[in-house]
């Protein structure tokens, strides 16, 4: 059952077209990913399902409605750029935000309450989110989203600008959302963090949708033509190999992808000329080079990857 | 447009601030810093003193000179005997400041007197030295002519105007222009004030949502147009809180205070130093006649002046990345209300000319001008009703524009936006 639905919606600001074309769907119970470099459209796009801007044309459902301040109800936000008011207590502001949400002056003191519990974060009903360190206004930025329990969340990058231990809770938290039957939506450019949590992805690129789907098919169906190298030695054999394409490179370590078809085992021989193996695997793409295949390297601003 | 929401971006607007320590300040600290402010111009205009000034007198009809001595003797002394060399260099040299000739030409010929001076004191002094010779030149004339004591004293005499108002109603009614003027003044002076401060504190307040990085958070909870509306209220509520404590304070203290004064200090000084100042006087609050419609009109003016200044000054706030970016867009909310403040001084000495009627029809002057128009004259019906309906036309207009720059505004981090963006912006809503 779809959750979210979007059905060919675009924006334009101006003469950009920020979003053109995307339609996908978000399965209930699931961790979505929604990727791509920055200025692909992104935010503008999650902008839309959270009803702050409108498309042009096109659609979109949550949960079989329109999008509508009805429909923000039901959805936990946490935009890219985030922040509280400084100069507000954490409680009265969790209550505020809890209440602009649809809650009771009464349910969001309990549920803003048994988060606080849950973040060890009791003493800080008082305080002012001025006096709070980075960190703990993240834990409180959490809270704010999630405090009104809805079905549906989405983070924007939620990642950037976490600390270690901010980003390790939010992946608890996030897993375990999942778990209780909720559904998740976020978005990222830095591709390896969707490997480890997403069920399903959307590449986009440019305003467009370039592929979506479940990422385990999508990655089976690029098939297992990647080389995994570790080795000790001179690394310039690497650069004379034709037909590859190199990614996450260092010294002593290189993810290849065979482009052409090309015996892998010729590979692995020219490689022990130069230089001592201490690992060879034929491995799955990386998302990263799923993405640069799919748009074509010419595509890609290289620095906004 | 859900009221719930607005409800409570209002309520939390209001209640933050109010609490702040800053508003708890101001509201004290600002009628006090009023009251030091009067005391200090008051003081400084006592405190001021005219330079002593010496004009040597060479007066062949020795008739001028000792009238003019009794006038002020410091002032004019006598230099009968100096040549007009003398009196130059002396002049030069600067130990008199000028001298006048005085021959009979000048009592019987009607020729003007000429002063020769260094050329400092200003027009304050020409004027007081003008008025002297005027008042000795006609005596002495009076006195050659040979007229009786009783007509001396018609042109000794001075004419004052007594007035009383007659109503529609018939009555006649004590004339309080000259006081109501202050009160007018006053009222104007205070709404120019509080547009600027109220409308300050809102660009401010949206300013900080952006800053704070919040304002994407609230947008997913409530719209725009809810928020927009939301902090304006929450403001206006904080003024008419901040403005009805000053009224009831500054009641309530000089209720308390006019008799402990009156024990303590000459009354004639007391109202002559506070008029000076302020057009304020203890006295006033023994006239009973001041109409409470007026304070009514002061009230719904206001709110419509805030409703319809504020609108530009949230979408200021919206379009501008930091504070000291408001200056270019703050000149064209400012003018109008400079406009219209000038026009007030033109409006004080004549409510009904056709400036002052057609400055208070004008909707961005209505606030000000209206106000103290309604608190010095009989201003029609139609027209207070004709500026009302006016104004808020205009708050509707300025609210539909305000609200499609807020709405792309406060998405739109990292730079301010130039006129050509806001256009843009109209344009897109």
């Amino acid at each position: 059952m779809s959750v979210i639905n979007v059905n060919g919606i675009n924006k334009s600001f101006g003469d950009t077209d920020a979003v053109k074309d995307v339609s996908f769907e978000v399965t209930k119970g699931r961790i979505f990913g929604l990727l791509g470099p920055n200025g692909a459209g992104k935010t503008t796009a999650i902008r839309m399902i959270n009803h702050i801007l409108i498309p042009d044309s096109g659609t979109i459902t949550i949960n079989g409605q329109p999008a509508s301040p009805a429909t923000q109800r039901l959805i936990g936000y946490m935009p890219e750029e985030r922040g509280l008011y400084k100069k507000m207590k954490v409680g009265e502001q969790l209550v505020y935000l809890a209440r602009l949400k649809g809650l009771s002056k009464a349910e969001a003191k309990e549920a803003i309450a048994h988060w606080l519990d849950r973040f060890e974060a009791r003493d800080w009903l008082q305080k002012k989110v001025g006096e709070l360190s980075k960190g703990m206004s993240q834990k409180i930025q959490f809270i704010a989203t999630i405090a009104h329990d809805p079905d549906i969340y989405i983070f924007d990058e939620p990642f950037s600008g976490l600390d270690p231990i901010n980003s390790e809770m939010l992946k608890e938290v996030v897993l375990e959302l999942r778990d209780k039957g909720k559904t998740i939506l976020f978005s990222t450019h830095r591709m390896e963090q969707v490997e480890q949590m997403c069920d399903e992805i959307c590449l986009f690129n440019q305003g467009r949708k370039v592929l979506s789907g479940n990422l385990r098919d999508i990655k089976q169906s690029f098939g297992k033509n990647t080389i995994l190298i570790e080795f000790e030695g001179d690394p310039a054999f690497i650069d004379d190999l034709e037909n590859v394409r190199v990614n996450n490179r260092s010294t002593n370590f290189a993810e290849i992808r065979v482009l052409d078809g090309q015996d892998t085992q010729s590979i692995l021989k020219k490689a022990m000329d130069y230089a001592q193996i201490y690992k060879f695997e034929r491995i799955e793409p990386s998302l990263q080079e799923i993405f640069i295949s799919t748009v074509g390297e010419d595509n890609i601003n290289k620095k906004e990857l | 447009m859900s009221f719930r929401q607005i409800k409570l971006v209002l309520q939390r607007e209001y209640m933050t601030k109010i609490r702040s320590k800053a508003f708890i300040l101001a509201t004290i600290l600002i009628p006090l810093g009023f009251v030091a402010f009067i005391g200090v111009v008051t003081g400084l205009t006592l405190w001021d003193t005219e330079p002593v000034v010496k004009i040597a007198i060479a007066d062949q009809t020795e008739q001028l000179y000792p009238r003019l001595q009794k006038i002020d003797s410091t002032r004019y002394i006598n230099a009968a005997n100096l040549s007009e060399d003398s009196l130059r260099k002396k002049v030069t040299a600067e130990e008199i400041n000028g001298y006048i000739f005085f021959t009979d030409e000048h009592i019987n010929a009607a020729k003007n007197p000429e002063l020769l001076y260094g050329g400092s004191g200003g027009i304050g002094l020409l004027s007081s030295i003008e008025n002297d010779l005027e008042d000795v030149i006609r005596d002495e004339r009076l006195e050659q002519a040979e007229v009786t004591d009783e007509v001396k004293q018609i042109y000794g005499s001075s004419v004052d105007l007594d007035s009383r108002k007659l109503t529609k109603a018939g009555e006649e009614t004590e004339d309080n222009t000259g006081f109501l003027s202050g009160i007018g003044f006053a009222m104007g002076f205070i709404i120019v004030m509080s547009l600027f401060g109220y409308g300050g504190l809102l660009t401010r307040s949206v300013i900080e949502e952006k800053t704070n990085r919040i304002v994407e958070v609230i947008a997913s909870s409530v719209k725009p147009i809810e928020l927009l509306i939301g902090k304006m209220a929450g403001i206006g509520a904080l003024a008419i809180t901040q403005i009805t404590f000053w009224i009831l304070a500054f009641f309530g203290i000089s209720a308390a205070a006019a008799p402990v004064v009156g024990m303590l200090v000459d009354p004639a000084e007391v109202t002559g130093a506070s008029e000076v100042a302020s057009g304020v006087d203890p006295a006033m609050f023994q006239i009973p006649s001041i109409d409470p419609m007026i304070f009514v009109y002061f009230i719904i003016f206001f709110i419509l002046g805030y409703s319809m200044y504020s609108t530009f000054f949230a979408a200021i706030g919206s379009a501008v990345d930091s504070e000291t970016d408001t200056q270019q867009f703050m000149f064209p909310v400012m003018a109008p209300i400079f406009i219209a403040y000038f026009i007030l001084f033109r409006t004080i000495e004549s409510p009904d000319s056709s400036l002052s009627v057609v400055g208070s029809l004008i909707p961005l002057f209505s606030p000000i001008i209206m106000t103290t128009r309604i608190a010095i004259t009989d201003v029609p019906f139609w027209q207070i009703g004709l500026s009302i309906v006016l104004m808020i036309l205009t708050f509707i207009g300025a609210m539909w524009l305000a609200a499609k720059i807020y709405k792309v505004g406060i998405l739109s981090y990292g730079q301010s936006a130039n006129y050509k963006e806001l256009w843009k912006w109209i344009k897109q809503g």
